[in-house]
């Protein structure tokens, strides 16, 4: 038998034992990681979403503080001070009626995201209610909600929401609240649906049934946890579509009105001073960009992140 | 014993594994893959798909290119035909046909190369085929595209060329869409527009695979019979062994973006060299064998990101060798078997005083297919 | 193909139904009643009794809707859809004559969104990660974010006031309306006063367009079918422009339907702002009045729109998608 050539490496090789600890090295020894560590993970190399967050979170601190520690500055008129230009207190200067626009702006913005929230709350408690009822039944009884699900669709929305706040009561912030949630939950419980579908059939879902537990437990504990990612993610935009809403009725007069703040009823207002000063109208207009696109890139971090699957058409 | 002979040859492929082995020599080539490297650029790192890969197809000539999913075979194709898409891209070798290289055409001249004198078809026929435009239609492009002929003239030749694949009543199903036909028929369908150009290449990749197995023997039966007719040469890709031995005159294994071995297919059967070409035959079942279970290749494909440094296959090859750290050349073991293995030609360990240890190998090996997911 | 077409529609009966029973619950809970507008010192108690009456308020809830109902599909009637409450004019006859002006606004900023939006979106895809595409990506992801109502004031602002001072008076767009007066009828004029209106109603459809467009050719551009294309050898062009574009068509066919109700609301908003005498300024004041005729008949018509929008893309995706059976 005759020796192969070998190259100079292979000659210096130890001829003895194999070099078992050098082999494990070149192992792949990527680390197991759990769901929510992957998925911080992959958040975090979302970087407009990280920085979203971090505008968002600034933002709600500044909305809710702000007013707190002013009380009730943000309505007190002084005559003094009427279109009185930017101080140390008033960075954004004075508005017609000697308000403090900067704190104006805070406590407008504070109602505009309270409402916001809240009504994402209707929208995700009545989604979710109705879109795991649907898919944990299925046949006749999904097939009738999502019947009621398509004709919830095919409302005219704004004119629906105009009505309801008109008819019910305008200004009122309740009214306002529960008009746009009753309005928005269909995608919340469409998606929810879909997951509960799936999920109705996976293993864990099977294997906690066949253990005995009970149909709530069965929702509760094992299938809305599983769906919760499509609902973080409709949330977030929920957010933003509520605070336009809310803005946009506002603007109409028929939301929020002055002496109460909100963004909407800045606008309106600012409105009037477009030849004086028109930079009135750009600062709630530039909170309610802000919220919107900050929601709008957190929704997809989150997406990316919970659910890489998940896609919500737009 | 031949080891002498085997031997002799043995140097001569140590000295060309740098390079090239030897063509064949008579000219015949159609095409030439020299030291071809097609590496994606990804965020994790660069996946080295396709590293140095050389072979040739002769003319009508039937190649069988071989190996699991995710050895570069497919990749290799699609660096032939130019079609490779970001992050992807072709690093280095040539591609030549007819004395050009094809990686240094123009992208017009590129084009005129494409669905013209080299055809191609995929593994999906249920994707492959635009939903949105009659099976007549898609062929006839290819046809006016080419030959430059008239609309009505290319309709005709679509039609003969749906005659031709077998396709019953075909002036009717040259108007369906392909949503209207079975998977086979769509096959059909593609092997008629690669061949409606008369090309003399035709890239099959893994035509059959995703077809039930009596139409997979149709479509072989159909490929052979239109490579009779229109004398071209065919590079098979396929992890299916079977189809290799029915189909193949020359067979090329791939293994982690390099070829292992290379020899006709006859030797490959009844001689294989390299590790990993036996551990692909050993695991196909065969009629009549009682095995308590069927044999299967120890582990996983490496992890392309994290390759193992000298042979790529020895975390799973039972004969491995000390001697395995270091890079194998790709040298020829026999009269026209070329192998990237360090086992002498009688499947020894070379004589180095290199002692295997197969137990620790195949401890690695064990442990290995636990590994994580 | 007919008689898919009437399939739909008989399908979406159902869906109107249980618009006009919600349209009609929401009214009809709502505190206060349509008489309450007519409770003057002037008018005597009996008046407002008869005029109960002659509402048919005092009957049971389910034969006011079932009068409400059956009147109000007799559109052949001029007093089909009832009388405003403001100017007492037949409220079908005050719809009709205010349409064409929504219809015109709508229609124009629709159509400007399908020429804008898809070359956009396309060429956004095939450049990927390219400036181009950043850019794009980029206007699209900010104009999605501003409301339309913003947007509005903004370009009503810019185009009105900003553009004319600019300019010493010379170059600006009207402020309001629909035409100027003593130019009725002059095409150009018209023309000219939607400029800034349907601006501020597209932005917002264009960049959610661009960005539905963009996505749908990316993920065709991955396509087997694609590739089976460039591997045929047809030019960039051809592989492109017949092969990928074609598919993407297909579910950008859907935002057709979808983008009704969005556009309604846009042009109630819009049409305030720019004082634009159509439909959707129509129905805030009616709203702001309690004109209840005027806000019943606006929602149901506008439910009508939506339906409409969602049957109409249905069934032009049955037109673009062959593999789709009637």
């Amino acid at each position: 038998m005759e020796r192969v050539e070998l190259n100079r490496e292979g000659l210096v090789l130890p001829a003895t034992a194999p070099n078992v600890a050098a082999d494990h090295e070149e192992i792949d020894r990527t680390p197991v990681r759990t769901y929510w560590q992957l998925a911080r993970q992959r958040f975090v190399q979302h970087r407009l979403a990280v920085i979203a967050l971090v505008v968002l979170v600034v933002l709600v601190a500044l909305a809710y503080i702000v007013p707190l520690v002013t009380g009730p500055l943000f309505g007190r008129t002084n005559l003094a001070k009427i279109d009185a230009p930017a101080t140390l207190e008033a960075p954004l200067g004075y508005d017609e009626l000697g308000r403090n626009t900067a704190v104006r702006l805070m406590k407008a913005t504070q109602t505009s995201l309270t409402i916001g929230f809240a009504a994402v709350l209707i929208i995700v408690g009545v989604g979710s209610l109705v879109g795991s009822i649907a898919g944990y039944m299925g046949g006749i009884v999904d097939n009738l909600l999502m019947r009621f699900v398509d004709i919830v669709l095919s409302l005219p929305v704004l004119f629906i929401i105009l009505m309801i706040v008109a008819l019910f009561g305008a200004g009122n912030v309740w009214v306002v609240i529960i008009a746009i949630g009753i309005t928005g939950w269909t995608l919340a419980a469409r998606l929810i649906r879909a997951e509960f579908l799936a999920l109705r059939e996976a293993d864990f879902v099977q294997a906690a049934r066949a253990l005995g537990a009970g149909h709530r437990r069965i929702v509760l504990r094992h299938m809305l946890p599983a769906a919760m990612a499509p609902l973080v993610v409709a949330a977030a935009l929920g957010v933003a579509d509520s605070v336009i809403t809310e803005a946009a009725l506002s603007f109409l007069g028929f939301g929020i009105s002055s002496p109460e703040a909100s963004l909407g009823n800045m606008l309106t207002n600012a409105q009037e001073y477009f030849y004086s000063a028109p930079i009135r109208a750009v600062y709630p207009g530039l909170v309610l960009v802000l919220i919107v696109l900050c929601a709008s890139f957190l929704g997809d971090g989150l997406r990316d992140a919970l659910d890489p699957r998940q896609r919500i058409g737009k | 014993m031949t080891a002498g002979a085997g031997t002799r040859r043995g140097r001569a492929g140590v000295r060309t594994a740098r390079g090239v082995p030897p063509a064949s020599g008579d000219g015949a080539n159609l095409l030439e893959l020299r030291g071809l490297r097609t590496h994606f650029f990804t965020r994790d790192g660069t996946v080295k798909a396709v590293d140095g890969v050389t072979f040739e197809i002769g003319n009508g000539e039937t190649i069988g290119v071989v190996g699991e999913s995710g050895c570069g075979k497919s990749i290799t194709a699609m660096s032939i035909m130019r079609l490779i898409e970001r992050p992807g891209q072709i690093v280095a070798g040539n591609v030549v046909m007819h004395g050009r290289d094809l990686l240094k055409l123009s992208d017009e001249q590129m084009r005129d190369v494409r669905g013209n004198q080299i055809s191609m078809i995929f593994q999906e026929p249920m994707t492959s085929l635009n939903p949105v435009y009659t099976c007549g239609d898609q062929i006839a492009e290819a046809v006016q595209l080419h030959e430059g002929v008239s609309r009505r003239q290319a309709w005709s030749r679509a039609v003969e060329m749906l005659q031709q694949v077998g396709i019953p009543d075909a002036k009717r199903r040259a108007g369906e869409f392909p949503h209207q036909m079975s998977g086979g028929m769509r096959q059909r369908v593609m092997i008629a527009m690669a061949l409606s150009t008369n090309p003399e290449l035709l890239i099959a990749d893994e035509p059959t695979t995703a077809l039930d197995v009596t139409i997979q023997a149709q479509i072989l039966e159909l490929m052979k019979a239109l490579r009779e007719r229109n004398k071209m040469a065919i590079m098979l890709i396929t992890h299916d062994l079977g189809v290799v031995a029915e189909m193949a005159d020359q067979v090329v294994v791939m293994y982690a973006g390099k070829v292992v071995e290379r020899s006709d297919v006859t030797t490959v059967f009844e001689r294989p060299h390299h590790p990993y070409t036996e551990g692909l035959l050993r695991s196909i079942p065969r009629l009549g064998e009682r095995r308590a279970r069927l044999e299967v290749i120890r582990g996983v494909v490496p992890n392309p990101l994290n390759l193992p440094t000298g042979c790529l296959f020895k975390r799973r090859c039972p004969y491995r060798m000390p001697i395995c750290d270091t890079a194998p050349p790709f040298q020829e073991v026999r009269p026209g078997q070329y192998s990237r293995c360090w086992l002498t030609p009688e499947h020894e360990p070379p004589t180095v005083g290199l002692s295997p240890a197969p137990e620790v190998a195949e401890e690695e090996a064990e442990r290995l297919t636990v590994a994580p997911r | 193909m007919a008689r898919y077409v009437f399939r739909r529609t008989i399908q979406a009966l159902p869906i109107f139904f249980g618009i006009s029973v919600i349209v009609f619950m929401v009214i009809h809970l709502a505190p206060g009643s349509p008489v309450d507008r007519f409770r003057v010192p002037r008018v005597s108690p009996a008046q407002i009794q008869r005029l109960i009456e002659l509402y048919g308020l005092d009957k049971p809830i389910l034969q006011q809707y079932v009068s409400w109902v059956t009147t109000f599909v007799q559109v052949w009637r001029p007093e089909a859809w009832g009388y405003s409450f403001l100017d007492g004019q037949p409220v079908l006859e005050k719809v009709v004559t205010r349409a064409p002006a929504t219809l015109r606004l709508m229609g124009t900023a629709l159509a400007v969104t399908v020429l804008l939006a898809i070359p956009v979106g396309v060429l956004a895809a095939v450049k990927q990660y390219s400036w181009t595409d950043k850019i794009i990506t980029t206007f699209a992801t900010v104009g999605y974010a501003i409301p339309s109502f913003l947007l509005g004031i903004y370009i009503l602002f810019f185009g009105g006031v900003v553009l004319p001072q600019w300019t010493g008076g010379r170059f600006g767009f009207p402020l309001f309306g629909m035409e100027s007066f003593g130019k009725q009828g002059d095409v150009l004029d018209l023309a000219w006063h939607l400029v800034l209106p349907v601006t501020s109603l597209a932005i917002q459809q264009i960049s959610g367009w661009a960005r539905f467009m963009r996505s749908s050719m990316l993920e065709v551009l991955h396509q087997d079918y694609v590739r089976t294309a460039k591997a045929k050898g047809l030019p960039r062009g051809r592989v492109l422009g017949k092969h990928a574009l074609r598919n993407a068509l297909i579910p950008v066919v859907t935002l057709l339907g979808l983008s009704i109700p969005g556009l309604l609301g846009g042009a109630a908003i819009t049409e305030t702002i720019f004082s634009y005498p159509g439909l959707g300024s129509m129905f805030v004041e009616s709203v702001g009045s309690r004109d209840y005729p005027v806000v019943l008949a606006l929602t149901m018509l506008g439910g009508f729109t939506v339906v409409f929008g969602n049957l109409l893309a249905d069934i032009l995706y049955g037109v673009v998608d062959p593999r789709i059976k009637y």
